[in-house]
């Protein structure tokens, strides 16, 4: 009945309050410990932040570059704490990576104006797959703050002149607010949306653009996805809970429109 | 370590509107073979006393409140509007073995014009609420509470309206003190969740119906305008601040260029920086 366990644990992380994932998923952990691994690998949280020693650049964790308890530098491809034999990219894969980690970087300052980023790649029988991790936060004033985690997974698999894409998309976003007319206001969740595509492929580097376009191309629409939700449909729950002018006016003004059509139709 | 019982615990009080037995399945489900729901009945006695729960009175439409102010004894909860008293089994919701019950309090007389003046007021603002008004703490303070629930889970959404006020009667000039919550839990595709909390504290120069119920539905008003005004600005704001929607240049990245450019230099489709 594992799996049964599995999909109820990822729907109690899906309906309990998500700025509590890390805590929640703890208490799962605990209750049934053989979910462990699996959960860990599908519930994405926010990225911590590393710097590398070699490079002296931030990077971010996450459990595609983790191996025991040594994080991978993308810059330096160096473990940290060191490891004797850590897993790393094949020397093809790891060129791509660290063409995939200048595109980003680019990208990254476009539409981020900071932040940090960190893309990490591994080999597959018969292609490659990678993440992209972007990570920002901002407090504006001492009282609201934001904080933004990107984190794209990707398949890449060959075929004749093409390549498969599937690629994953979660953000995370945490916005806090607090004012003395507005007391404490808290909009936090993760939304995640999935696209797959075969894209031309002429060499290596067909493949950073292509993962490239398909990152930009997800960002934008889960940025519009993302302002929807949180700002418009949590404003309109909140009137559907409560009518700020008095109901009977808006039952009369129903009314009337009704006899209004009424009377037309005769 | 925490018990597994703690943690369900945390799990139940932390359900969000309308979801309670989705989130009893799940914690059925991973702790099965252990039969944990009878050790779970204190998380739902505060779950359902903190959140307000509206129960429907036996033989009745009528929804009535469950909260930490209307306790008579163990599970039993009195309705002073229905003068009515019920047991709730909170694991379920339900209430049963109704009783007339007859209100004992030296304010019967302003509970009684605060629960009919309040009465018009929450059905002015709130489609589907339940509200109550109680004498607590030896009959000096009475509390006033409100709660509005909209749920629509085949389109994956759910919302509370909480408003909980005490006031005490001790002096003709009070305090009326408390807090406002709004929970609205979005979950389709991913899980957001808005959380609120207003404390209010509002001076009552002359305790009567009328002048309480005025500057509550004042309050509430004013709060809900200065949720609407933070959505705005918070998108465009705080927002706007984390990711552009565009570069700076309008024009997204030329992909097969950026790789052999570093910043500064021309990357975006030829206007510069």
């Amino acid at each position: 009945m594992a799996d049964a366990q599995f999909d109820s644990a990822l729907d109690l992380l899906r309906r309990l309050n998500p700025r509590d994932t890390k805590t929640n998923l703890q208490a799962i952990t605990t209750i049934v410990p053989d979910l462990t691994e699996d959960l860990l690998s599908s519930v994405d949280q926010p990225l911590e932040i590393r710097r590398c020693p070699q490079s002296n650049r931030d990077y971010l964790l996450c459990d595609y570059n983790r191996d025991g308890d040594s994080y991978r530098s993308p810059w330096s491809n160096e473990f940290d704490p060191p490891l004797e034999d850590g897993t790393v990219p094949s020397e093809r894969v790891r060129k791509l990576e660290v063409a995939a980690n200048e595109s980003f970087d680019v990208y990254r300052e476009l539409y981020y104006e900071g932040g940090v980023g960190s893309v990490y790649f591994w080999d597959l029988d018969d292609g490659f797959a990678g993440v992209i991790l972007l990570k920002k936060g901002v407090t504006p004033g001492s009282q609201s703050s934001g904080e933004w985690d990107s984190i794209h997974v990707f398949e890449a698999t060959d075929r004749a002149r093409m390549s498969h894409y599937k690629l994953t998309s979660t953000v995370i976003l945490h916005l806090a607010n607090k004012t003395e007319a507005l007391g404490d206001m808290d909009l936090s969740g993760n939304m995640t949306r999935q696209v797959e595509v075969d894209l031309p492929v002429e060499s290596d580097a067909s493949h950073v653009a292509n993962v490239g376009r398909l990152v930009e191309d997800m960002e934008l629409k889960m940025r519009n996805l993302l302002q929807e939700v949180y700002f418009g449909k949590a404003k309109d729950v909140v009137g559907e809970l409560r009518s700020l002018g008095p109901l009977s006016d808006a039952n009369r003004d129903r009314e009337t429109q009704r006899e209004m059509i009424m009377s037309m139709q005769k | 370590m925490a018990s597994t019982v703690e943690l369900a615990s945390s799990f139940i009080e932390g359900a969000p509107p309308g979801e309670l037995a989705d989130v009893v399945a799940d914690v059925q489900a991973l702790t099965e073979g252990e039969d944990i729901v009878p050790s779970l009945l204190p998380a739902f006695k505060r779950y359902n006393e903190a959140q307000l729960a509206a129960v429907k009175l036996p033989g009745s439409s009528q929804e009535v409140i469950v909260s930490g102010f209307n306790e008579l004894e163990d599970n039993r909860y009195f309705d002073p509007e229905s003068q009515t008293s019920f047991e709730v089994d909170h694991t379920t919701q339900t209430a049963s073995a109704a009783q007339s019950y007859a209100l004992e309090s030296e304010h019967a007389d302003l509970i009684k014009s605060l629960l009919k003046l309040f009465g018009v007021h929450a059905r002015e603002h709130y489609p589907n609420c339940s509200y109550g008004v109680y004498p607590i703490e030896n009959d000096t303070v009475i509390a006033i509470v409100l709660v509005a629930n909209r749920y629509s889970p085949n389109n994956f959404w759910n919302g509370r309206f909480r408003a909980i006020y005490q006031l005490p009667v001790s002096s003709s000039s009070s305090t009326l003190t408390g807090n406002i919550h709004v929970d609205v839990h979005y979950y389709e595709d991913g899980n957001v969740a808005l959380n609120t909390t207003k404390p209010v504290n509002i001076s009552i120069p002359s305790v009567s119906a009328e002048s309480i119920v005025s500057r509550i539905a004042a309050a509430e008003r004013d709060y809900q305008e200065a949720l609407n005004r933070a959505f705005v600005q918070t998108s465009e704001g705080v927002f706007k601040g984390l990711r552009r929607q565009l570069p700076i240049t309008r024009q997204k990245v030329e992909w097969e260029k950026v790789g052999g450019y570093r910043l500064g230099q021309d990357i975006s489709g030829g206007k510069g920086r």
